[in-house]
């Protein structure tokens, strides 16, 4: 049987349900957290400090809140950046790639040295920069991150689009007086969008870690939303006496990290067997 | 692309630690004594004249003032006792004051100490009018009758005994260094009577000290030749050095962390009562907090008690006002206000305020002044006030501040200790009308306070007891205002290797650590 599932393999398809697992509890989480309101932010004093039990799986934060509902909840604004920032990121990306490698010239030679110039800075360093400019907050950590992360997208569509301006059908269009604005946008952008959508899904889980990285270091989300980066910050101060405060959401991050890579894998490896197969 | 990232970052991470082993280990390497304590803030200003901040650290060591303030945790009250003046004297009902200077005291660059010193360093002080320099206010005339006596005339008076012995703005400087700029002391630059110079400043890393070999005090061999002041504003890394022996003493530290320090023999853990307090200062220029029953209503919300237990793990207490116990003037009986949610939602409704949304302003770095905006957000959502939480840079979170108080911050998390031993400094600094803002960061402003204080202080050295009384009544009256949330009296926590010997801590200068009374 040659599924989709069946092509992932099994590690890819361990990965999926995971991911699975974690979309579906961040959806209900006002149903799956033990205790939503400490998800949100609400303290609970008395109950500081507690290892994990299992009135409390993950244990307790230094304000008394469930670990495990502030991870479920955390996981939402893990989500929303991770998605927002691809969004983004192929909304200019996509564009500017596609221009400039369509037209070639002097539009291809400036809009690539923008992106080099993007590009030259580490990714991390850049968003770290434009997020300690903008100030801490779940949106500025969205515009730093995706500041960082369009060249990548820019690069591959020019790339696509250098192979595609060559290919008959784009030609003969040009042949019949088809206006660029209208190859571009009617022959050229379907098939480009499909190799990067592909991508930008894959980047999905860097994007997601990445704002874990500016969270950790106090330009991701305002107190008291939950967020794994600044959980696991908030936890480094009283490690090792309370481990499981930094250890609970730092595994998170690594085992959806992880759940990201392996399904990328699993998907570009699902890929070269399928082009082979034709 | 981003594995290379990760290895240029590795590599940055490398050279820095290699740059922090290189400058402490240079001590060890020459087999010379180096004391090091991790300091969880930087030294902004390294001017004795203008500093007013953490800086203190480093004057202490490498200035003196012509005395020095012991406290006495005991009684509340404390001595003061000499140190470049050997003796001095009041007259004219505590309007002159006469200063006799230790003789054979010596700057660090050869240059005697001599009255004309002394005059030069507080008027150089008075005329940069930056940092503390209003220590000086009253002080209309300096005089040097001979080369060892200075002469203090007063416009009113004032217990100057205590007020030269400041932390802040009363350290004497060498002739030299009086003709000098900022910038030449940011440079490393020192000119003090200290047992210590400034051998080498790294701004916002460290700030390294060489043993002043003119020091009048003269020489123990088993004190330290080099004190290292390393910025370690991660406590994780500062409380990991102590533990490692890279440093010998630090503060700061996390107080869940407080139990695990106690039970390493390595380690000596120092609580003391301190003279410093956390207040939280609503905005008196801003709707809907300029109607005083609105601050009335958010202070009865406040969660004081599980702020204390679980803030300080108990070791701080409650505040009565401004101004700590230890400090006279203290007003053990001062009303305080308790947390009663139930009424300040009722006080609220009777103001008509409705949908009240509040932004709050914290140090991103301070775990007990996040510990208490958070806890206070959650009763105050109890009411239907939705607090916004801010955590900033100090240095982002004061610009704010200081800039128009209409666009400012609705409420100011706040440390306090104070300038010299006077109830006065706490109310002037904090609450005493502003045109320009600085720690005054409610922006509250009351001519009558203000005239009141003044009074107060005025009367400072000629009937203290009336003074003190002036100062609780003028107190009184400013809680009754409810310009801030007096939130707790903190303690001195300091955790220090058990091998240091003669560690004693004095609140008076806060956070300061007299290298030379230590030794290994």
């Amino acid at each position: 049987m040659n599924t989709a599932i069946s092509r992932l393999g099994v590690a890819g398809s361990i990965a999926l349900g995971v991911i699975c697992l974690f979309l579906l509890a961040i959806i209900f989480a006002p149903y799956v957290a033990p205790f939503p309101e400490q998800g949100v932010g609400d303290p609970n004093i008395a109950s500081r400090l507690l290892p994990p039990s299992p009135e409390h799986w993950l244990g307790t934060d230094a304000f008394g809140r469930d670990i495990l509902s502030r991870v479920i909840y955390g996981g939402r604004v893990s989500v929303t950046i991770g998605v927002t920032v691809v969004i983004i990121g192929l909304c200019i990306g996509l564009p500017v790639g596609i221009v400039a490698g369509y037209s070639g010239g002097w539009i291809d030679e400036t809009l690539m040295r923008i992106t080099d110039v993007f590009l030259a800075f580490p990714a991390l360093l850049l968003a770290v920069l434009v997020a300690a400019a903008l100030g801490a907050g779940m949106w500025n950590c969205i515009i730093a991150i995706s500041i960082s992360w369009w060249p990548w997208y820019a690069r591959m569509a020019r790339s696509e689009v250098l192979v595609l301006r060559g290919q008959p059908y784009v030609e003969a269009a040009q042949v019949m007086g088809v206006s660029h604005p209208v190859i571009l946008v009617r022959h050229i952008l379907p098939a480009v969008f499909r190799p990067l959508s592909v991508q930008g899904a894959l980047d999905f889980g860097p994007a997601l870690l990445t704002g874990s990285a500016l969270s950790f270091l106090g330009l991701g989300v305002r107190p008291p939303t939950a967020d794994w980066g600044e959980m696991v910050n908030a936890g480094r101060a009283v490690f090792p006496d309370r481990w499981w405060i930094a250890v609970m959401p730092g595994l998170t991050i690594f085992i959806i990290a992880l759940a990201f890579s392996m399904l990328g894998d699993a998907v570009r490896d699902a890929e070269k067997s399928g082009s082979h197969d034709h | 692309m981003k594995r290379r990232d990760f290895l240029k970052s590795a590599t940055l991470t490398g050279l820095a630690t290699a740059g922090y082993f290189s400058s402490t280990m240079f001590a060890a390497a020459q087999g010379r004594k180096t004391l090091t304590l991790a300091y969880p803030t930087s030294f902004p200003s390294l001017d004795p004249s203008t500093s007013f901040s953490n800086d203190n650290a480093v004057m202490a060591n490498c200035y003196e003032t012509l005395t020095r303030y012991i406290p006495d945790p005991e009684t509340g009250s404390g001595t003061v006792s000499p140190l470049l003046a050997e003796k001095w004297e009041s007259a004219d009902e505590g309007r002159t004051w006469t200063f006799h200077l230790r003789s054979g005291v010596t700057f660090d660059d050869g240059a005697p100490l001599n009255a004309e010193a002394v005059k030069k360093s507080i008027e150089r002080t008075k005329t940069l009018a930056g940092g503390a320099s209003f220590i000086w206010d009253a002080v209309e005339q300096i005089e040097t009758p001979d080369d060892m006596t200075v002469v203090l005339k007063l416009a009113y008076a004032q217990p100057m005994d205590v007020t030269v012995s400041a932390g802040y703005a009363a350290w004497i400087l060498s002739p030299a260094a009086v003709e000098q700029d900022n910038e030449w002391f940011n440079a490393g630059n020192s000119g003090g009577t200290g047992p210590y110079k400034i051998m080498r400043n790294e701004p916002g890393q460290r700030c390294i000290l060489a043993r002043n070999e003119n020091y009048w005090g003269g020489r123990d061999e088993d004190r330290f030749d080099n004190v290292v002041l390393e910025i370690s504003e991660d406590p994780v890394l500062a409380q990991s050095m102590l533990e490692s022996g890279q440093a010998d003493w630090t503060y700061g530290l996390p107080y869940e962390n407080l139990e695990r320090m106690e039970s390493n023999p390595d380690l000596d853990v120092v609580v003391n009562p301190s003279f410093q307090n956390l207040v939280g200062f609503m905005n008196t220029k801003k709707a809907p907090l300029d109607n005083v029953d609105v601050r009335r209503a958010l202070a009865m919300s406040f969660p004081y008690d599980d702020v204390v237990g679980a803030g300080t793990n108990g070791l701080g207490s409650r505040a009565r006002g401004a101004i700590p116990p230890g400090i006279w003037g203290h007003d053990p009986e001062a009303p305080m206000a308790m947390t009663n949610l139930e009424e300040a939602k009722s006080i609220l409704e009777a103001t008509g305020v409705t949908d009240l949304e509040l932004t709050l302003t914290y140090f991103n770095g301070d775990k007990l002044e996040a510990l208490a905006s958070e806890l206070w957000r959650a009763n105050l959502a109890t009411i239907g006030v939705k607090m916004n939480l801010q955590p900033m840079s100090w240095e982002a979170q004061w610009d704010l501040a200081k800039s128009d108080p209409a666009n400012a911050q609705d409420i100011f998390m706040f440390y306090w200790w104070p300038t010299y031993v006077t109830p006065y400094d706490y109310l002037l600094n904090m609450f005493r009308s502003e045109d320009e803002p600085i720690y005054n960061l409610g922006y509250y402003s009351n001519p009558e306070f203000d005239a009141n204080l003044d009074a107060a202080h005025e009367l400072s050295a000629s009937d203290r007891a009336a003074s003190e009384q002036m100062f609780r009544d003028t107190q009184r009256m400013l809680i009754a205002d409810y310009p801030a949330v007096f939130i707790m009296d903190l303690p001195n926590v300091h955790v220090v290797r058990s091998d240091i010997k003669g560690y004693v801590d004095n609140p008076a200068y806060a956070h300061v650590v007299f290298s030379d009374e230590l030794s290994k």
